[in-house]
């Protein structure tokens, strides 16, 4: 992975030397709280509910077991034992002091991390495949160019005061982890006629209010034009995105309201006037980060594992384990396991300081010290010798993170909602759980198959659940929690919004109206078709069939209790 | 998370009794005006029960706020219960009172008795 | 108001005149706003002028303009309004070596990046220069002494000085 340079080592101190400034300037004064808003916000630093809120950036997802030893450290020591990883790769603090934070900031950059642009309308973290580097389907490894757009895009003179936050994802895989289609920008690397690396780019995609799929803005982008195209596309957004209205000043609405024609006439336009050779990296410092990404030292093994199949055979857990978590690896035998942080009942993404200690073991003995963050608020060890599954699988259980769910109905996405978030509506959480809890035999969630839901506690989107097979939002209504409930979205290269299927419903009546969804699954599939597989044949109306005459189900009942 | 902090719920109807509630600039959790300056007891929280204390109170947080000390107060409608503690009358308000629902054993509910 | 450069607080030499009128009255140099400004220097052919446009406008619209121009003041609605910040590169870009003015409420921690940017002074309302003094601007403009993006500011970018180690390291 990455490791910074005197370069990078200079600029994180002096940003964190910059942000203790602007906390002194607050609290004497000097800044009002309006005006500090935004440059704490440009730094991570939320006001929620209960406490502040402290967004720690982990770029495009990799971490070693260094930071997450630190990471627990400061959960310790400034929070209250625990971190939340949340769907944009990141890991959140809740319960942080203002005063405390330079501290933290400052043992942040002692393991080379920081929490520049985990807010604010500037460019965000970028984000990528959690199997980058893994995936046998991959042009080429996309976390060098992650690593060059977070260096360019942190502190950038001319794009921090942007109309809105702006995110960017990066994919090499032709499988679609990173949901580039629903980024701000999504770049995703391939190859054109001659074999050559570039970029096809997308831009306008975006969850929130309205949610939009992005437009290809370029079909191929020379690998060594990137970060001039990137310049013309941010200059253009911040001239002309809307500013009048917060709501509509995301670039997917001014892509949306100028049209793809003229956006992109005006990028190309911009594009240029624009001195490239200056802007762009050279050549030396791309292949220098890209040194950074070489595989590991693997070691010549055979493909399967006999060590791991006897395991396998004899451990029937162990074996739903693999089959579940497990992820092909490109090279013979290794594996990449998926650590659901979904215990049935736990709050999705959480994790404890003591968990984090023993994953950090595991990454470092059996990962060659590396492991992901994915936007399911999971965790990945990436390079796992086969032969050392059942012991890495004893280790997992022993930290109570060994649940065999990965992408299950119990592996449900869920923003912090009202349980923490001053912009909530309703609360995610419980819903989650309560969702988990009603699902929670193995048989019954191996039998449903593939199902992601995705659950946001307010119009924002947190949690995705536009693009959740099965998405829930929850929004206040009369002064109650009520939550809309959608099917059929996908994040994926067949990226696709859901649909709402009734009105909503309250709290209480959600889980039971899963099963009901589930239901209808069930007997509309045709041979092993996956949920969104049939809902993608059979259509949204089965469901919204099945949604009513729930609903039909449950009036009397409820009347009745009234 | 989408962006920060926003003062206020919606509460139909009448918005008194009422409590002033802000968050405190450098520990960041939430306070409320009490009899004599800010407590972070709920139930220590000063009452308005007509316009003018209440008008009042506010005035009170603004300059609290301006002074660098809290940010976002506002004015919490609420219910009193037997005991004549103020419940604030919005859920968001009342899950500041107590802390998080999924976690009892952190924020408020952790550290001081139930309104009751 | 205040004027703050590189160096520190300066004397604003320039008079802010909204009108054609008052323009005309006015004694020494003066900043119009950009649809009296050909009228002006019609009249006052040569004469050191400025040009105040709001960050909003398009270089197409200034550009005629940027010849006769001595100063151009970028108008900042609010300090996160970012668009100054691109108008003032689009600015420079166009061979404009005059005086580049961002003015509004801008807030000491910009500072860097609109010098970066092109901007070679900031023009600050009172009420904000009483709560940030020119020693405030000046501090915050040293806090970074690195970036990443080449192109901007006068110092070879991250990514340059990486090349020049990397070159003198192999030589
Ligand atoms: S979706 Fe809404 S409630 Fe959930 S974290 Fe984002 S802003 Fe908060």
């Amino acid at each position: 992975m990455y490791r910074y340079d005197e370069f990078d080592e200079r600029f994180v101190r002096e940003r964190v030397a910059q942000f203790r400034g602007q906390v002194e300037r607050r609290i004497d004064g000097s800044l009002s709280e309006d005006e500090f808003k935004p440059l704490r916000l440009k730094n991570g630093l939320y006001l929620q509910l209960h406490a502040y809120m402290l967004r720690i950036a982990v770029p495009y997802g990799t971490l070693n077991s260094r930071q997450l030893r630190q990471l627990a450290h400061i959960a310790e020591t400034y929070d209250k034992g625990y971190g939340h990883f949340t769907t944009r790769q990141n890991l959140q603090f809740n319960w942080p002091k203002l005063k405390d934070v330079p501290d933290i900031l400052g043992l942040l950059a002692d393991v080379e991390m920081h929490c520049i642009q985990t807010s604010g309308n500037c460019i965000r973290n970028v984000t990528s495949d959690q199997f980058a580097g893994v995936a046998a389907d991959e042009v080429e490894d996309p976390r060098p160019t992650a690593e060059l757009i977070r260096q360019w895009s942190s502190l950038h003179p001319e794009f921090v005061w942007l109309p809105r936050k702006f995110k960017i994802a990066v994919t090499g895989a032709s499988h679609d982890r990173a949901a580039i289609k629903v980024h701000d920008i999504g770049l995703k690397l391939k190859r054109d006629a001659a074999g050559a690396v570039g970029y096809e780019v997308i831009v306008g995609g975006g969850l929130g209010r309205t949610p939009m799929i992005g437009k290809v803005i370029r079909e191929f982008l020379p690998k060594d034009e990137l970060l001039a195209y990137l310049e013309a596309v941010m200059r253009v957004y911040n001239s002309e995105g809307r500013r009048d209205n917060k709501f509509k000043a995301r670039v997917k609405i001014l892509v949306h309201e100028t049209g793809e024609e003229e956006f992109r006439a005006r990028v190309e336009e911009e594009y240029a006037r624009l001195d490239g050779p200056t802007i762009n990296a050279p050549d030396e410092e791309v292949r220098r980060i890209a040194a950074y990404f070489a595989p590991p030292a693997y070691a010549t093994l055979p493909e399967t594992s006999a060590v791991l199949d006897a395991a396998r055979a004899a451990d029937p857990a162990l074996d739903r384990f693999v089959a579940q978590n497990g992820f092909a690896h490109k090279q013979p035998g290794y594996i990449a396991l998926t650590i659901a942080l979904k215990e049935i009942g736990a709050v999705p993404g959480d994790m404890s300081a003591a968990q984090m200690r023993a994953f950090a073991d595991l990454a470092e003995t059996y990962s060659f010290d590396e492991f992901r963050v994915t936007h399911s608020q999971n965790l990945v060890l990436p390079h796992v010798r086969k032969d050392d599954v059942p012991a890495v699988f004893a280790a997992l259980k022993a930290a109570g993170l060994a649940s065999a769910n990965a992408g299950l109905i119990t592996d449900i996405i869920a923003c912090p909602g009202l349980d923490y978030c001053a912009l909530a509506t309703a609360k995610s959480i419980p819903i989650a759980q309560a969702i988990a809890k009603t699902f929670a035999d193995e048989k019954r969630q191996a039998a449903i198959g593939e199902l992601p839901i995705k659950i946001s506690g307010c119009i924002n989107a947190c949690g995705h659940h536009h693009v959740g097979a099965i998405g829930i939002l929850g929004l206040e209504k009369g002064g109650r929690e009520n939550y809309q409930i959608t099917v059929g979205g996908d994040a994926s290269e067949h990226a696709a919004l859901g649909e709402r299927l009734g009105p909503g419903i309250d709290a209480e009546d959600v889980p039971a109206a899963i099963e009901a969804i589930v239901e209808t699954y069930l007997a509309e599939r045709e041979g092993g078709e996956s949920f969104i597989e049939t809902v993608r044949r059979a259509g949204i109306e089965p469901f919204k069939a099945g949604f009513a005459s729930f609903l039909d189900d449950r009036a009397p009942a409820s009347e009745a209790a009234e | 998370m989408a962006k920060d902090h926003r003062a206020g719920s919606k509460v139909r109807g009448d918005k008194l009794p009422a409590i002033l509630m802000a968050s405190h600039l450098i520990e960041g959790d939430t306070v409320f005006l009490g009899k004599a300056g800010w407590t972070r007891d709920p139930s220590a929280a000063r009452i308005a029960h007509d316009a003018e204390t209440a008008a009042a109170m506010e005035a009170e947080g603004k300059a609290a706020a301006a002074a660098n000390a809290v940010i976002d107060p506002y004015l919490v409608p609420v219910d009193l219960s037997e005991a004549g503690l103020p419940i604030a009358r919005h859920f968001r308000d009342a899950m500041r009172q107590k802390g998080p629902s999924v976690h009892p054993d952190m924020g408020k509910q952790a550290e001081f008795a139930p309104l009751e | 108001m205040t004027l703050i450069t590189e160096d520190g607080a300066a004397e604003d030499r320039f008079t802010r005149a909204d009108t054609l009128e008052a323009a005309l009255a006015a004694e020494g140099p003066v900043l119009v706003p950009l649809p009296v400004a050909a009228d002006y220097l019609a009249k006052r052919p040569g004469a050191e002028t400025g040009i105040s446009v709001p960050g909003a406008t398009s270089i197409d619209e200034i550009r005629p303009h940027l010849a006769a121009a001595a100063l151009v003041a970028v108008e900042f609605p609010g300090f996160s309004d970012g668009r100054g910040f691109s108008l003032a590169r689009k600015i420079r870009r166009e061979g404009f070596a005059g005086t580049l003015r961002a003015s509004g409420p801008l807030i000491a921690d910009q500072f860097a990046d609109a010098l970066a940017c092109g901007f070679t002074e900031v023009e600050l309302p009172e009420t904000m220069a009483n709560r940030q003094p020119v020693q405030q601007w000046l501090a915050a403009k040293e806090t970074m002494s690195v970036h990443y993006q080449t192109g901007y500011g006068t110092e070879p970018s991250i990514l340059q000085q990486r090349l020049t180690a990397r070159k003198g390291a192999t030589r």
